[in-house]
């Protein structure tokens, strides 16, 4: 990806997650060694009052939104940083949308500024910045 | 804008974890990246998996911190936020080592949130028989308390 090719404002294709699947919810508990029951027994999202559906893991939403990094920038290698908030809870079923902009290019430093975002069925849930390495 | 006060755990701040090593075994990279949605790549691994590499090189675990916490599985815990800054990639199969610490603790109180502790961690990873760092991450848990 040139420098050249990037302007301030320049939106990223969304990457979307139409229907958020319980399944990898479960898989990612197991990889993090992670207890919370919210993540794989609807009844315990019940009992604590969460809502109805198994909620996602905060490192999942992370990794669409990275994903959609990956795309734009196309390749892992360049991702340089990424600073983000937690909004809010994603739950099954729902739909994700990762969007961004760009909003500085730095040519010198081969680098080039974005904010990011992602929302869940219209709420957010993730914002902050991100850092690309440009040629 | 909450308000911050000292936390009960204030006392944790400077904590260092253990440190240790991790091997990012290539089954563990398809399988988050399976996760997410994206295409597992055996060369190299995706960069969202690096707050994870750091926490298991730093020789600890999310119940260690909910232990040190006071916290249980049912306690709410969220993530706050996460920084994560990239020297180089990661790739499975490579062995990470860690350092890690509680960089700051503090009790806050928000309208909406209650009283809540956020609690500030800091790593650096850096590839076994490689120097330099390949990655330093910064990570804030919130960890909901109940009013006195």
């Amino acid at each position: 990806m040139r420098a050249d090719s990037l302007q301030p404002g320049q939106a990223l294709e969304p990457h979307v997650i139409e229907s958020v699947s319980p399944e990898p919810m479960k898989t990612m508990a197991a990889i993090l060694d992670d207890p919370n029951p919210i993540h794989y027994d609807a009844a315990s999202v019940r009992a604590l009052g969460l809502g109805e559906r198994p909620i996602n893991q905060g490192p999942s939403n992370l990794g669409y939104l990275m994903e959609m990094l990956v795309e734009f920038a196309g390749s892992a290698e360049r991702v340089r940083r990424v600073r983000v908030r937690f909004l809010g809870n994603v739950f099954a079923g729902e739909r994700v949308e990762c969007n961004g902009s760009v909003t500085s290019v730095d040519a010198a430093a081969g680098t080039a500024e974005l904010a990011v975002e992602a929302s869940a069925d219209g709420r957010p849930v993730l914002s902050g910045i991100a850092v690309i390495g440009v040629d | 804008m909450p308000e911050t006060a000292e936390s009960d755990y204030a006392h944790l701040a400077g904590h260092r974890f253990p440190g240790g090593s991790y091997t990012l075994a290539e089954h563990v990279s398809w399988l988050w990246a399976d996760a997410i949605g994206a295409a597992p790549d055996a060369a190299m691994a995706h960069p969202s998996l690096a707050y994870f590499v750091a926490i298991r090189s730093s020789g600890v675990a999310i119940t260690d911190v909910f232990e040190l916490m006071g916290a249980t599985a049912d306690s709410g815990v969220l993530m706050g936020e996460v920084d994560m800054e990239f020297d180089g990639m990661l790739r499975p199969g490579a062995t990470y080592e860690g350092e890690g610490e509680i960089a700051a603790i503090e009790r806050k109180r928000g309208a909406r949130a209650g009283a809540f502790d956020r609690l500030q961690l800091r790593f650096t990873v850096r590839e076994q028989g490689s120097g330099a760092p390949v990655l330093r991450c910064g990570a804030a848990w919130i960890f909901p308390r109940a009013e006195a």
